[in-house]
């Protein structure tokens, strides 16, 4: 049996204004195992968002537990959820989140960096050649395409070799060919490094392309079905 | 399951071991240094004013201390406003000590060479003085040449304004002198005193045939001693104390007069200092704002690098490490600026100082400088940085997401710190913690006066928005409203600089207005004094023969007190329990004697006492009463019966005093009555002449000293004094310049003696004096508006990229070039506009406290001045606004378009 890389239990967020408070997700139970695809869809303010950033301890729930590769995320520190994402995890973000003060080459380097680990760079460079960026490494973030962007972000996400994928409406910004482009990358590195991806988007198609969709509504899980089904 | 080990697993390190933290801040910096501008140029400002303003204090410091007995021209000096005494003459010469003295008085002077004549301070020497130091004179032998006849020696001023050189004649009263040459430097003279009197030199062996001695002369006398030790001296002025104290002479020693220069200096210091550290604060400010700014900028950055695993503390140290470096480079900068605008003082303070002050570089206060501005640029960027902390990496994901937690220790250290840095500085800058918590709190009142000023015109400003005005103007105005703006700090901050130069201008103009009735018709706008009886008539008669209106010819008479209420001065000085002073014991009072008032006095009408309320007499029965048993009376009308009481008012009730026939009343000025411990119904006895004559204060005359001079302490009644020995003043007005000159002219040639006071030079003078006081100022003042402008050009530079924008989207939507640069110029014309009335509505309320309550005149202001100062201040904001905005209108709408795609 495969191991269970995250674990949701019951969770909810709730954010308080002075006496009124809004409910953005309520219970939500799932679990993911290792090497798992999976996508999160719904519509605009249905909780996907906010289920992505608990998942990935950018945030902690008003109640319920969250368990990343076996770590209570609730109950640790800000600073030590950081180091479990540097561990563990990788991201790939709608807008690229690019440090734009960075070369291509530098922003890839810095969670390497980050551990601590010495020459990362060579590894950092293989990965923009992966991703077909080999020629502009030194390149500054506004000096890149959308999509040339959005692969170094990918490159940046699997140099720690992630053991999960969290990516938020990846290609939301890109036209149909990068689209298409970082879609197949993503799919391909994801592959190749046996990582978890847990991916939110609007794009059915897109979401298609995992093992298993779950559907919020409402800051409800609704329905969860494995896409062999569909 | 894995079980949660993760703090024993994680790793911490501090700022000096963690590699990573040193690179980003390196490669982060790379492109930031220009959106650190604020920051350094705040802070350069503000070091670079502590540390000019500090080296000076150290030179002048300095320079005092070497150059003490220089600046008395001796050891000891005893000064006397009149004569020297036998009994002190017989002491002097008793001593086996070197000696010379000195004379001086006000005099006319009549150049020879081009027939003008102004009033002057005659100076006369005898012996060798000055034992330290060196008269300096062009030519060198002057003073030789002047000691051995008929020469003069003349202030520079004196002889560059009136074009005279060696070689040219000049009159003093009878006698014609020949310019041995200009006095360049003078121990223990020049300096500012110059400007109000100018001075000319000559023998003590020529000032009695000048004739201009004479009964009611003031003459100040000095004698200057050289003694071969301190120890000598101190017991000189030990053995001349009691003898001094007797005749009511004052002394100096270089001690005492090294004390006096150093409080001089310090009182301008601390002054410089409160300027110096508005600016460093007005720094700091900069500081945290700039920073603040920065962190915000850097908000996403961090949520992408906690994203990745950083730690709050390794993003802080991250941009901790940009600043701190950035900040030794400012301070290291802002410290050698300083250092660089110490050397352009002297250019300032040249024609002020009475010593010659070397200005020389002063490291100590470089390295202060340093120091203080890295401590300044960590601490004030302590609080925005520790904001980085506390970045949700959840800013990712969502922008407006906002941290739950504000509140941390080092937070609440930081703030403690800030707290008390002002505190701290202002004690260390002064060595005193009073000083330094007056400056604190003075500073926290002013900068909350202006806070509240500011935010009071924003309030308005958007109560009364002009919801009617065109596209450009409402837009311009709302633009100072825009999230994250600075227009409260710059309304401060710029405010700040125009306070100070409005609230000088009030004061100067408040000064002015003292003397400035010489405009107003009908008033006297010349004096003539020392007028003898015998020259009453030809005074009187040259004038009318000039066509000169005779406005005053009041006669003076001088006297001394020597009892007070039945005390003698001797008993008074005696008795350590009085609090009257002893310059009011032992002056020289010039009274005058009428029987009416001026138009400058004003009887105190009502005496008010528990119920009692004393209506005076009319002038005509002010001074004696008479009743049928003899007695003189003054007659007092009570609220409730409208009946008189005889006897003299008392301080609490009628008091029935035995007053004889040839019992006087006098009338006392309003201040006075506090310095001799004296009121109405009080007894005095004057020496006049030798001749004891007992008073009473039947009056209280306020007295409007500056209008229609001259004015009095005492007035006599008529009858008592008109065959003293008396001197006369005359007042008159002369518009005509050319009539004043031949008028002078002709009294110094036919009343050599008599001395004119032009009104209308004294009001120059005092212009030229607020000139060069006011240079100095308004130069540190610019300090503070100069640091104003930068915090405008880093906020106008930092929000450049959101303007772009902005301008993008309106230029998109059918805005032209010329609404764009509208816009604009009227947001910096608006910005300026309320930063001088913040400034001006705080000026009349500090202008009218300081004219009320520190110098006692009465305020006044110029409107147009006040509006120049205005106007001056929204065209550099407009300038400076418009000169950091260039890109953010140049820039083609597809630049931004493109970036933002």
């Amino acid at each position: 049996m495969s191991q269970t890389v995250l674990q949701a239990e019951g969770l909810t967020k709730t954010y308080r204004s002075g006496t009124n408070s809004l409910t953005v997700l309520d219970s939500v139970s799932f679990s993911v195992s290792q090497g798992e695809t999976l996508s999160i869809i719904g519509p605009s303010g249905s909780g996907k968002t906010t289920l992505l950033g608990l998942c990935a301890g950018l945030d902690v729930p008003s109640s319920g537990i969250i368990s990343l590769m076996g770590f209570k995320l609730n109950a640790m520190s800000e600073d030590d959820r950081a180091h479990i994402r540097n561990q563990y995890v990788g991201f790939v973000f709608q807008n690229f989140q690019l440090l734009q003060t960075l070369t291509a080459l530098e922003n890839v380097m810095v969670p390497l960096e980050l551990r601590g680990e010495k020459n990362v760079s060579a590894k950092a460079k293989d990965l923009l050649d992966r991703v077909g960026l080999g020629q502009r490494m030194h390149h500054y973030p506004t000096q890149l395409s959308g999509g040339e962007q959005q692969r170094v972000a990918m490159a940046r996400a699997f140099i720690t070799d992630p053991k999960i994928l969290f990516a938020d409406e990846p290609t939301g910004n890109l036209d149909e060919e990068n689209s298409n482009h970082v879609t197949d990358l993503l799919f391909s590195l994801n592959k190749q490094q046996q990582t978890t991806l847990i991916l939110v988007t609007h794009n059915l198609e897109l979401a298609q392309k995992t093992e298993r969709i779950l559907r919020m509504r409402g800051g409800k899980l609704v329905d969860q079905q494995s896409t062999a089904v569909l | 399951m894995i079980e949660y080990i993760i703090t024993l697993k994680r790793k911490t390190s501090n700022i000096f071991n963690d590699g990573w933290v040193w690179r980003m801040a390196w490669r982060d910096a790379r492109h930031n240094f220009s959106r650190l501008f604020l920051f350094v140029a705040s802070l350069i400002t503000g070091i670079a004013a502590v540390v000019a303003l500090d080296s000076l204090n150290n030179s002048l410091q300095d320079d005092i201390d070497r150059n003490a007995k220089e600046l008395l021209g001796a050891d000891y000096v005893i000064n006397a406003n009149h004569k020297f005494e036998p009994e002190l003459l017989t002491t002097f010469d008793s001593t086996k000590v070197e000696q010379a003295s000195q004379a001086d008085m006000a005099s006319m002077v009549l150049f020879l060479n081009n027939n003008q004549s102004r009033l002057i301070r005659l100076v006369a020497f005898d012996g060798p003085f000055p034992f330290y130091g060196e008269l300096e004179t062009q030519p060198a032998d002057a003073y030789t040449k002047m000691k051995g006849g008929r020469y003069a020696m003349l202030d520079a001023s004196l002889a560059s304004q009136y074009e005279v050189s060696s070689g040219d004649s000049l009159r003093i009263g009878n006698i014609t002198f020949k310019v041995a040459g200009e006095v360049k430097r003078l121990p223990g003279g020049g300096g500012i005193l110059t400007t109000f009197t100018p001075s000319v030199y000559i023998s003590m062996s020529e000032l009695d045939s000048t004739g201009l001695v004479q009964y009611g002369s003031r003459v100040t006398y000095k004698r200057f001693f050289k003694t071969t030790s301190e120890s000598d001296a101190e017991k000189l002025v030990e053995d001349f104390k009691p003898l001094l104290r007797k005749y009511g002479h004052s002394y100096e020693t270089v001690e005492g007069r090294r004390e006096g220069l150093g409080e001089g200096f310090n009182a301008i210091y601390r002054f410089f200092s409160l300027l110096a550290f508005l600016a460093l604060i007005l720094g700091c400010i900069g500081v945290a704002s700039s920073v603040h700014i920065y962190a915000r900028e850097k908000r996403d950055e961090v949520a992408v690098l906690r994203c990745l695993g950083s730690t709050g503390w390794q993003a802080f140290n991250i941009y901790f490490i940009q600043i701190f470096f950035l900040g030794v480079i400012g301070s290291v900068i802002g410290a050698f600026m300083g250092a660089g605008i110490q050397q352009l003082i002297p250019v300032l303070f040249r024609d002020m100082l009475p010593l010659e002050v070397s200005f020389s570089i002063s490291w100590i206060s470089i390295a202060q400088g340093v120091v203080l501005g890295t401590l300044v640029s960590v601490l004030f960027s302590m609080l925005p940085l520790i904001a980085v902390r506390f970045v949700p990496p959840l800013t990712v994901l969502r922008s407006d997401f906002e941290s739950v937690k504000t509140f941390s220790k080092s937070r609440l250290v930081a703030m403690v710190l800030i707290a008390l840095f002002p505190f701290l500085f202002a004690t260390y800058q002064t060595h005193s913690w009073r000083m330094g918590l007056m400056f604190s709190l003075g500073l926290a009142g002013a900068l909350g006066l202006l806070t509240l000023v500011a935010m009071g015109l924003l309030y308005l400003v958007r109560k009364f928005f002009p919801t009617n005005a065109s596209f450009v103007w409402r837009h311009a105005l709302s633009n100072l409203f825009r999230p994250n703006n600075q227009t409260r700090m710059l309304m401060v901050s710029i405010g700040l600089g125009a306070f100070i130069i409005a609230t000088l201008n009030i004061v100067e103009k408040s000064l002015l207005g003292q003397v400035e009735f010489t405009g107003q018709e009908n008033q006297s706008n010349t004096i003539l004094f020392d007028i003898q009886p015998s020259q009453k008539d030809g005074v009187v008669k040259l004038m009318k023969e000039n066509n000169l209106d005779v406005k005053q010819v009041v006669p003076i008479i001088t006297c001394r007190l020597s009892m007070i209420n039945g005390k003698t001065v001797d008993e008074i000085q005696q008795d350590t329990t009085d609090r009257i002073r002893n310059w009011a014991l032992t002056r020289e009072y010039r009274v005058t004697y009428r029987d009416s008032l001026t138009a400058s006095e004003e009887l105190l009408k009502e005496y008010k006492k528990d119920d009692l309320v004393v209506k005076f007499p009319p002038p005509e029965l002010q001074h004696r009463v008479k009743n049928p048993s003899g007695l003189f009376k003054v007659p007092i009308q009570t609220k409730e019966d409208q009946r008189y009481y005889g006897g003299v008012i008392g301080d609490s009730a009628v008091v029935n005093i035995p007053v004889t026939r040839d019992s006087v009343f006098v009338t006392i000025s309003e201040g006075m009555t506090d310095e001799l411990q004296v009121t109405v119904g009080d007894s005095l006895v004057f020496d006049v002449q030798g001749v004891p004559v007992r008073v009473i204060i039947s009056g209280i005359r306020k007295v409007d000293w500056p209008k229609d001079p001259p004015n009095f302490i005492f007035v006599f009644p008529t009858g008592v004094l008109e065959n003293a020995p008396q001197i006369f003043v005359a007042t008159t007005r002369i518009d005509d310049q050319q009539v004043a000159n031949r008028f002078q002219q002709q009294l110094v040639t036919l009343y050599p003696n008599v001395s004119l006071i032009d009104l209308r030079l004294i009001l120059s003078t005092i212009n030229e004096l607020f000139d060069k006081l006011g240079l100095v100022v308004r130069f540190l003042a610019l300090f503070s508006i100069i640091t104003g402008l930068v915090v405008l050009a880093g906020a106008v530079i930092n929000s450049k990229f959101v303007r772009m924008k902005e301008n993008v989207l309106l230029r998109t939507i059918g805005a032209r070039s010329r609404h764009i640069r509208g816009i604009t110029l009227v947001e910096y014309a608006y910005l300026g506009l309320f930063s001088a009335l913040t400034g001006l509505i705080l000026s009349l309320g500090g202008g009218w406290l300081l004219t009320k309550f520190f110098f006692e005149i009465t305020f006044a202001f110029d409107w147009l001045e006040l509006l120049i100062i205005t106007g001056g201040v929204v065209l550099l904001t407009m300038v400076i606004g418009w000169w950091n905005s260039r890109d953010v209108i140049n820039t083609p709408p597809l630049q931004i378009l493109r970036k933002e795609s």
